[in-house]
């Protein structure tokens, strides 16, 4: 008796879901202009995905939910981990039944891959917050990224580490995509400027003990160590087990991507990672009125201000990049013609001056040198203590 | 020789971390046939409990971990009773499906309360300085987890062979009707050692942070880790589970010093050796 | 045939399950063309949902009649989807001969696989079917310049089915195209399971020493029976791959393995409809309430599997056989 009324109960009210979510699209309203956002909302990277949520809600937040008297209409789809036909699913989804005239999001570069092949027939472009291999960019003329390439952020190291006098280094990466693109990056730029990399070493993406890659470290007797790893819970692993195995206090340098220490990752890095150095496109701290702003919104949307890390700035620029194509296009969709407006676009971001670089579509921005250190109030941040400014992606040039 | 010491070691202390978290599950999926899939997410909660304690209410270390442990079991305590109690003599993958179900629930209610952020548990000063060793130096809390391993072991096994409990237990396992009729309250055994299985699932969250940092992912990210583990080890056994978390543990570390690259490959390419070797695992009981 | 049967209910037996399996299959071919014409803008979502109902349908195999446990499964869907990306990638760009080659692939995969795993019982055995899929998951992630490793395989472009019907943005050609051949996959499946072939595997499955004494070698059953599956699950691969023109480091993971049981348990083992209702109603349930809130989805999902152990012990197909048999007889009970 149970099973059965429990049973039917559960009937009814998926019949209901399923009216719900997948019955009515409906078309929009003719003054009302949808974006899809494809991020990582739950699982393992939700944290990135809320900030992706956090930008898009700043940036509402500050310029109103119109643009010209069109409306704009955010809609959220979750992709938790890499998973490419999910993705595609969710895109077509997005293009064929909410009617949406721009994609933003993806945190993942499959993901982005197995979008860009419908953007023409859809009509659609699709403005990439995270998602950072340079190859993307080619696969679609209708992309525009916001957020940055690994080899963007890294190649600034090379000269910053010579230049404090560390030239022999071990350089250290996750085995996947951006690892390697890392590790190439790395040590093309710290050959440029007249060091070496004695010793590489790819770890697989699921290693949660590194006291055997510091043994390495130790063994090759290198000044300096060169680390990339995504950001997430294993980083914190990596920069305990550096200073545990007393590598740090032997004198090895440390140097790595802002990956390594997004904001939201530095009340529990803390002591650990005090004086490391790291190269990236945006710290929180960064001290300029509009980031600022920025700041405050975003920790509004957010509810914590522990959380906010770099994505979220690229959903916010990404917003303001979108609202340029809505401009531009008077609120029709035209994939061609909103992509052909934002080209050359620059603007003030809360990371510092940017431009979306007329040729690849990518955004080229400062890049930071930063510091991890206390700041007045004691909590821990990224100091900014150098710029590179105008950073185009290597990846990209030709 | 030094370097093979050292790497020893981190094997060892690693290996540990992974005993205090996985013996537990063992203990119920050898004794209690409980394949409770949701166990890394009881040790992810204790570990939620000893750095909300032991950080946010300043309170230590040591308690924080006492905490851990009592505040889990609490927690358990009503889930043993609505849903686990309500499995043990089911499927095992009816087991897996509730239990990866409850995992679900875990995440997505830890996510709600304290948000994807990493959580620490600060260490004491003491655990916390790197110790000399004289040929290389070791985080002191990477020797704290190497005894507290040995003591679990030790007392687990004393508990299990040597007391009046352990005997009412094996008897439940054996034979449950008859261990009933001879007056043994079944019952009260298989919550009691769920909630022990459940305990040292949140000491082992604890103490083991620094491995495995705590998150809300936790509890579906090493969920294969700690499968992998105790069936090598042969569920149920004590000695079997200490063998495999050693083992696999110097395989592992060994295995990402002398080839990092292709870590994964040794480690996964010795689980599948060693189980065909042993398919009952290491030390396990015969079936 | 079997006429010696002298109880005419139970000649009539094998008669009426017969009936009951070809409305069975009429069925699922009916429920697809519905959804094609209910929800012609969710096609890609129904799509992947077909794609990953063959694995899910290759799982049935090993775990409901063979009794197998494996949670490494998506090992040779994933073999199936690379064999098809590369093969495309390659200039093979024919749909039909993609599809064989992901089901040749599986099938050699599934070979290798069973030959591991029929080493060991219970819990070592799942242990083996993980260390698999992620030794595989491990393979494709090094082998960079064959599959793209993280970055995924992209960049295939299917050649139009029968040379007019392009596989587009709007998916309806990968959609009838998966919906058939699921129909013909399964139709294969019901024929095999109720030969004498399936009958000695659902005996392995019950009484292994009954079936030995009567001198049949587990081995050699267990391993075809794992060909066939991987052969249906690369299928699933290889559908994937065409319709999506993508393959991911996700389709040889221990999280598609896990969720491939977990839909079979909830649909119900041991019966195929149980695979296909168990992963439509998992991913539909997935995908509505992850439309509906992105970011607390996960809990719900969560109490539904909860649910269903306690409610419905037998998974979702064995409540309605039951729903279904106590309303009969209530109708029987009414009508003289």
């Amino acid at each position: 008796m149970i099973d059965r009324r429990s049973f039917s109960r559960l009937l009814s009210l998926g019949a209901l879901a399923l009216a719900s979510g997948l019955g009515l699209g409906g078309a929009a309203a003719a003054d009302t202009v949808k974006v899809g956002i494809i991020g990582p909302f739950s699982g393992p990277f939700a944290l990135q995905g809320k900030n992706f949520q956090a930008g898009v809600e700043a940036w509402l937040a500050q310029n109103g939910k119109s643009v010209d008297g069109h409306d704009i209409e955010i809609v959220y789809r979750d992709l938790p981990t890499a998973n490419p036909q999910q993705s595609r699913a969710l895109a077509q989804e997005l293009i064929v039944r909410d009617k949406v005239q721009y994609l933003g999001g993806v945190y993942f570069t499959p993901d982005a891959m197995a979008i860009t092949p419908l953007l023409k027939q859809g009509n659609v472009p699709l403005v990439i917050f995270n998602a950072a291999t340079s190859a993307i960019m080619t696969s679609s003329p209708l992309v525009v990224r916001t957020s940055f390439t690994t080899a963007q952020t890294t190649t600034p190291l090379g000269k910053a580490a010579v230049d404090r006098g560390v030239k022999k280094f071990v350089s250290v990466v996750s085995d996947y995509g951006p690892g390697v693109d890392a590790e190439a990056a790395f040590k093309k730029a710290i050959t440029a400027a007249g060091g070496e990399v004695v010793e590489s070493i790819r770890m697989p993406l699921n290693t949660t003990e590194f006291s055997p890659i510091m043994q390495r470290v130790r063994d090759a007797g290198a000044q300096g160590v060169f680390a990339f790893l995504p950001s997430g819970p294993p980083t914190l692993g990596f920069v305990k087990s550096f200073n545990d195995t007393g590598l740090k206090q032997s004198g090895v340098k440390l140097f790595a991507t802002g990956d390594l220490t997004q904001e939201s990752d530095l009340p529990a890095l803390g002591e650990a990672a005090s004086g490391m150095i790291t190269s990236f496109h945006y710290a929180v701290s960064h001290d300029s009125d509009v980031n600022r702003k920025f700041v405050a919104a975003a920790e509004k949307a957010l509810g914590d201000p522990a959380q906010l890390s770099f994505p979220a700035v690229g959903a916010y620029d990404g917003m303001h990049v979108i609202a340029r194509m809505i401009a531009a296009t008077g609120g029709k969709q035209d994939a061609e013609k909103a992509v052909e407006a934002v080209k050359g676009l620059a603007w003030e971001s809360p990371r510092g001056p940017v431009k979306i670089d007329p040729e690849t579509r990518h955004i080229t921005e400062t890049i930071y040198l930063r510091e991890v250190a206390k700041d007045a109030k004691g909590h821990w941040i990224n100091k900014e203590i150098q710029r590179f400014p105008e950073q185009k992606d290597p990846g990209l040039a030709k | 020789m030094q370097t093979a010491l050292s790497i020893a070691l981190d094997a060892l202390a690693y290996g540990m971390a992974l005993f205090i978290i996985c013996i537990g599950l063992s203990l119920t999926m050898g004794l209690m046939r409980l394949v409770n899939l949701a166990h890394g997410a009881f040790a992810m909660i204790g570990g939620y409990i000893a750095s909300y304690a032991a950080r946010d209410l300043g309170l230590g270390y040591a308690v924080g971990i006492v905490l851990a442990v009592a505040g889990t079991i609490l927690i358990a305590i009503p889930l043993e009773r609505l849903l686990f109690r309500r499995i043990y003599d089911r499927s095992e993958l009816s087991q897996v499906l509730m239990t990866i179900g409850i995992t679900f629930c875990v995440i997505g209610i830890t996510n709600y309360f304290f948000g994807p952020t990493l959580k620490t548990i600060p260490l004491p000063a003491e655990l916390a300085q790197p110790v000399d060793l004289g040929f290389r130096s070791i985080a002191g809390h990477r020797l704290f987890v190497i005894a507290s391993g040995l003591v679990v072991a030790g007392g687990l096994w004393f508990l299990i062979e040597r007391t009046g409990f352990g005997i009412n237990l094996r008897a439940a396992v054996e034979n449950a009707p008859m261990a009933r009729a001879l007056g043994v309250r079944t019952e009260w055994i298989y919550a009691a050692s769920f909630a022990l299985a459940i305990g040292l699932a949140a000491f082992g969250g604890a103490v083991g942070a620094e491995f495995l940092p705590i998150e809300p992912y936790y509890a579906l990210r090493y969920m294969v880790t700690f499968l992998v583990v105790v069936s090598v080890g042969g569920a149920g056994s004590i000695p079997g589970a200490l063998a495999a978390c050693i083992l696999l543990g110097a395989i592992d570390v060994t295995a990402r010093y002398l080839v990092p690259d292709f870590g994964n490959f040794f480690f996964y390419l010795a689980v599948i050796l060693i189980v065909c070797l042993f398919p009952r695992g290491l030390l396990g009981r015969a079936q | 045939m079997t006429r010696q049967a002298p109880d005419s209910a139970a000649a009539a037996r094998p008669m009426r399950s017969l009936g009951r399996d070809s409305v069975g299959v009429a069925l699922v071919a009916i429920a697809g063309l519905a959804g094609y014409w209910l929800f012609p803008d969710n096609l890609s979502f129904l799509t992947r949902m077909i794609s990953v109902a063959l694995l899910v349908l290759s799982l049935d195999l090993v775990v409901g009649y063979c009794g197998i446990a494996s949670l490494g499964q998506a090992a040779l869907y994933g073999a199936g989807a690379y064999a098809a990306g590369i093969a495309c990638l390659a200039g093979v760009t024919e749909p039909f001969l993609l599809i064989l080659i992901g089901a040749a692939a599986g099938g050699v995969t599934g070979l290798l696989m069973g030959t591991i795993m029929l080493r060991a019982h219970g819990l070592p055995q799942l242990v083996l079917s993980i260390a698999i899929v992620q030794l595989l998951h491990e393979a494709a992630n090094k082998a960079y310049s064959v599959t793209g490793g993280s970055d995924g395989l992209s960049g295939m472009a299917p050649a139009p089915l029968f040379g007019i019907f392009e596989f587009d943005l709007w998916g309806r050609t990968a959609y009838l195209f998966g919906l058939a051949l699921l129909v013909i996959v399964f139709v294969a499946l019901k024929l095999l399971v109720r030969s004498p072939f399936g009958m000695v595997c659902r005996g392995l499955k019950q009484d292994p020493l009954r079936v030995s004494a009567l001198g049949i070698s587990a081995f050699p059953v267990l391993l075809r029976m794992f060909l066939i599956s991987g052969a249906v699950a690369g299928t699933g691969g290889a559908l994937g791959a065409i319709a999506t023109q993508v393959v991911g480091l996700d389709s040889v993971s221990f999280e598609l393995s896990a969720n491939a049981l977990v839909m079979l348990v909830l649909g119900g083992l041991g019966n195929l409809y149980g695979a296909l209702i168990g992963t439509v109603v998992f991913m539909a349930v997935e995908h509505i309430v992850a439309a509906f809130n992105p970011f607390h989805w996960l809990t719900l999902v969560g109490g539904l599997l909860v649910a269903i152990v306690l409610f419905a012990p037998r998974g979702l197909s064995g409540s309605i056989d039951e729903a279904a048999r106590i309303l009969m007889r209530g109708k029987r009970r009414t009508a003289p």
